[in-house]
């Protein structure tokens, strides 16, 4: 008797285990399947090459997952991302030196976040019809400032933050990496982040208690908005010319990866890690499709099949735990 | 007079997990019949009418109605075999107009080939109206631009539209003015007089008594009595509403009259235009300031004013000596004010965040750093010493609040507050939906926290609650202050027959 019970808390540990950390699992079972199918996968060169292409939606997907957990959501994101690499674009021409460029280019972002965030607190809007606007409105902006051309010539030393490498790791994963770290940090260390978790889980009762909702909302897009400049940084700086379609779509990548990282679409939780995995995930599928010489056309099907799969994979995990808990 | 029995209910029990709703109740209902129902809150009026539509399923007992007995599933299988209800609250679609409110549903009636024929329709509305003495209602006009008591008037008038042999009304005049409510009993004479029988739900014990045939007392889920209305009068009601015991669960130690100290808090003239008028009171360091009154007398609504959720038109609030400006519930939390809200759900539990977070939440500034980093081992420091003062049980500190049971999830909700040492404590329907265990233990909760020198507002519905904890009771009605007694001079007769009737 004592044995079954030992057996039944340990099935209810690992069922558990295994729903909280449903990304974990989905990437080692893929990791698997994947290096045993293709044997270029798990090279060093292959998986650089798949962190890489990741670094830019992990970065979105990070600040975004808090965005979700405060119960807030934000479309234009990829919007911001093209915006603000057009700026830096115009600032380059204007010979601004690379750091100050930099520095500008990514308050711009936090700028624009700020936008979104005081537009929906003064005027009581519903973010996700603010942030369709707005979304417009950026990339407008974007296409209005060059005219539908790119922007040419950024000097080495701003390219080096998309193309360079320290060591025999890209600069773009160091940048990832850090963001990733720092958001885990702002989640879980800081009264920010818990009051923004707190709020999406019940924000009326949140202001109720004392905290300034106002002031969280602000931060949370503010931080969001920073992401997405860091995100632009990188895709300049990695394709080396400001693009007016660079981040098309974005929003919906990150949707999909954090979804996937098991962070709630309606708010009240937040998993960086799971966020960071999810992009790897799409990251893996992806290179899988290209090492199978399977066309980029299929990857958006593939993409789309995905971002499916992962809103299932919410609802039918979010269901299992219900039914755990009330046996519990 | 020719009357016959049209509706009988016996034995009828309703549970809701371990309490008992209704408790074998008997209720019979002539044809022609303006029957009474009255009780306080919570003592099973609406538990029955539910029952009777089908929005509830009884436990056990039956009911028969026109001889057969019957089950209905839902109150639309109800509304078809002839029983209808006008509901406290509007239930009418706000953007459409009069006319197809009204016919929601039955537009079959006025249709050829699926098309609505507007005109026959709006003739057959007019008819109705017309012999309701509505005529100044415009059938064309949409919901949302008449007023409140035209939309009630309206509910009144689709009710009657059915035909049917039974009309509940809940409290219908609550939202009416004189003139209107006339009309309303004129409606309710003339439906009685074609044979419809009419349930008439109210806490208004004067327009019972004058419009009536007869009146059924409930009482904690039973069904005391019934009589006809000429052999009873307003004071022998209210003994047989409030009639039972106190019992012992109460624990109010010999607070010392401290009442010498200065006041924390001080509220002068509050004022809210059309839900609260000139509200003027203060509480003592030590004290527990009972409130009492009826559901939407206006207590919450002036706790909420206080503690910034809702905004007030004028007066002044004084905590402390310092007068407030107060905007929202963070200007309440910094002058030292803490508040338990009526509405759990709404605005107290965070549904899917651990019991940790819940309990921190409010206090939260003083478990982190000057720079806003937690201090983690402080929390749950914090947290565990917590908890276990005021007993909660729960399994982790990661477990998500909804999985608590509501006892737990509201001593969580207090125990947020008692982390920030409030000199106020508001606590709005403390013990509503709470097991019996859990009361108590917040009863004594309460009382200890007044002898640790904290001031303390509580609002109740619970009668025996108010007067075993307060030192003072304050009666709410009508968004007025009617009464006020020391704990020593309070009893349910008077404090009942000043909420009922000022």
């Amino acid at each position: 008797m004592e044995n079954s019970k030992r057996n039944a808390l340990s099935v209810a540990r690992i069922e558990s285990l295994l729903l909280n950390n449903k990304a974990l699992l989905i990437t080692i079972v893929l990791g698997a399947i994947l290096s045993f199918s293709t044997p270029v996968f798990l090279t060093q060169t292959n998986i650089l090459n798949v962190l890489r292409q990741v670094c830019v939606s992990t970065i979105v997907a990070v600040g975004f997952s808090l965005l979700l957990g405060s119960g807030n959501i934000d479309l234009s994101v990829g919007s911001i991302l093209g915006l603000v690499g057009i700026i830096m674009g115009e600032l380059m021409l204007l010979k601004v030196p690379t750091p100050l460029l930099i520095i500008i280019g990514i308050l711009s972002g936090i700028a624009c976040g700020l936008i979104n965030s005081a537009m929906i607190i003064t005027f009581t809007l519903p973010p996700f019809i603010v942030t369709l606007a707005t979304s417009q409105i950026f990339r407008g902006i974007g296409y209005v400032i060059t005219n539908m051309g790119p922007i040419l010539g950024f000097p080495d030393d701003f390219l080096f933050w998309g193309q360079g490498y320290i060591g025999p790791i890209p600069t773009p994963i160091y940048i990832m990496a850090f963001i990733t770290l720092l958001l885990y940090f702002i989640v879980n260390y800081t009264a920010f982040g818990r009051y923004a978790i707190a709020m999406g889980g019940n924000m009326e009762a949140t202001r109720v208690s004392g905290v300034n909702v106002n002031a969280v909302r602000y931060g949370v897009y503010a931080v969001l908005g920073g992401c997405a400049g860091v995100a632009g940084l990188i895709t300049t700086a990695r394709v080396g010319s400001s693009q007016v379609a660079a981040g098309v779509g974005m929003e919906m990548d990150a949707i999909a990866a954090v979804v996937i990282g098991g962070t709630s679409m309606s708010g009240g939780n937040c998993k960086i890690f799971g966020s960071l995995l999810g992009c790897v995930i799409v990251g893996m599928v992806n290179n899988a499709l290209n090492l199978l010489s399977i066309g980029s056309t299929w990857q958006v099907i593939v993409k789309g099949i995905m971002i499916l799969f992962a809103v299932l994979l919410d609802s039918v995990t979010t269901k299992l735990y219900a039914q755990r808990e009330k046996r519990v | 007079m020719g009357q016959t029995n049209i509706l009988l209910m016996e034995g009828i029990k309703k549970y809701f997990g371990g309490v008992r709703a209704l408790d074998g109740v008997h209720f019979e209902l002539n044809t022609g019949e303006i029957h009474a129902l009255v009780g306080e809150n919570g003592a099973g009026k609406t538990t029955l009418m539910n029952v009777l539509l089908g929005s509830s399923i009884k436990d056990a007992g039956r009911i028969v109605f026109k001889g057969k007995e019957i089950n209905f599933k839902s109150p639309a299988d109800a509304l078809a075999s002839g029983i209808s209800m006008i509901h406290q609250e509007i239930r009418l679609i706000q953007q459409v107009s009069v006319a197809e409110n009204i016919w929601l549903g039955r537009e079959k009636k006025f249709s050829k080939f699926k098309v609505i024929r507007y005109k026959l329709r709006l003739e057959a509305t007019r008819a109705l109206l017309k012999e309701l003495g509505l005529e100044q209602i415009d059938p064309l006009k949409r919901v949302n631009d008449l007023s409140v008591a035209q939309m009630q008037l309206v509910e009144l008038a689709r009710a009657v539209s059915y035909d049917s042999d039974i009309i509940i009304m809940d409290e219908p005049t609550s939202a009416l003015t004189t003139t209107e409510i006339e009309q309303l009993y004129k409606i309710v004479r003339n439906l009685s007089k074609k044979g419809t029988a009419v349930i008439f739900i109210s806490h208004k014990l004067d327009e019972i008594l004058s419009l009536c045939d007869k009146v059924t007392v409930m009482r904690d889920g039973h069904t005391i009595s019934t009589f006809p209305c000429g052999e009873v009068t307003q004071p022998e009601l209210i003994r047989l509403i409030v009639g039972r015991n106190i019992d012992n669960a109460y624990v109010k130690s010999a607070r010392a009259a401290e009442n010498t100290g200065e006041p924390v808090l001080e509220v002068k003239n509050l004022c809210r235009t059309g839900v609260f008028e000139d509200i003027s009171f203060s509480v003592r360091p030590g004290e527990v300031l009972g409130f009492s009154g009826l559901m939407g007398a206006g207590r919450s609504e002036i706790m909420r004013a206080i503690f910034g959720i809702d905004a007030h038109t004028s007066g002044t609030i004084i905590m402390n000596g310092k007068t407030l400006g107060i905007s929202k519930p963070r200007d309440a939390v910094l002058a030292g004010m803490a508040m338990v809200t009526e509405d759990r759900l709404r605005m107290g539990v965070l549904h899917s965040l651990p019991v940790l977070f819940n309990t921190t939440i409010a206090a939260f500034k003083s478990f982190c750093t000057m720079l806003g980093l937690i201090k983690t081992q402080r929390e749950m420091q914090a947290f565990r010493d917590i908890v276990e003062s005021i007993s909660v049980k729960y399994h982790s500190p990661y477990q998500k609040a909804n999985q608590l049971s509501g006892g737990n999830q509201q001593k969580i909700v207090i125990a947020r507050w008692l982390l920030c040492k409030p000199d106020l404590l508001i606590l709005d329907e403390p013990t509503r939906g709470i097991d019996v265990g859990a009361k108590s233990e917040i009863y004594k909760l309460i009382d200890q926290l007044a002898q640790e020198g904290m001031a303390i507002i509580l609002v109740s519905s619970d009668m025996p609650e108010i007067l075993g904890l307060a030192d003072r009771v304050i009666v709410i009605r009508n968004g007025r202050i009617v009464y006020e007694c020391l704990h020593e001079e309070a009893n349910q007769e008077t404090i009942m027959s000043h909420a009922f009737y000022g």
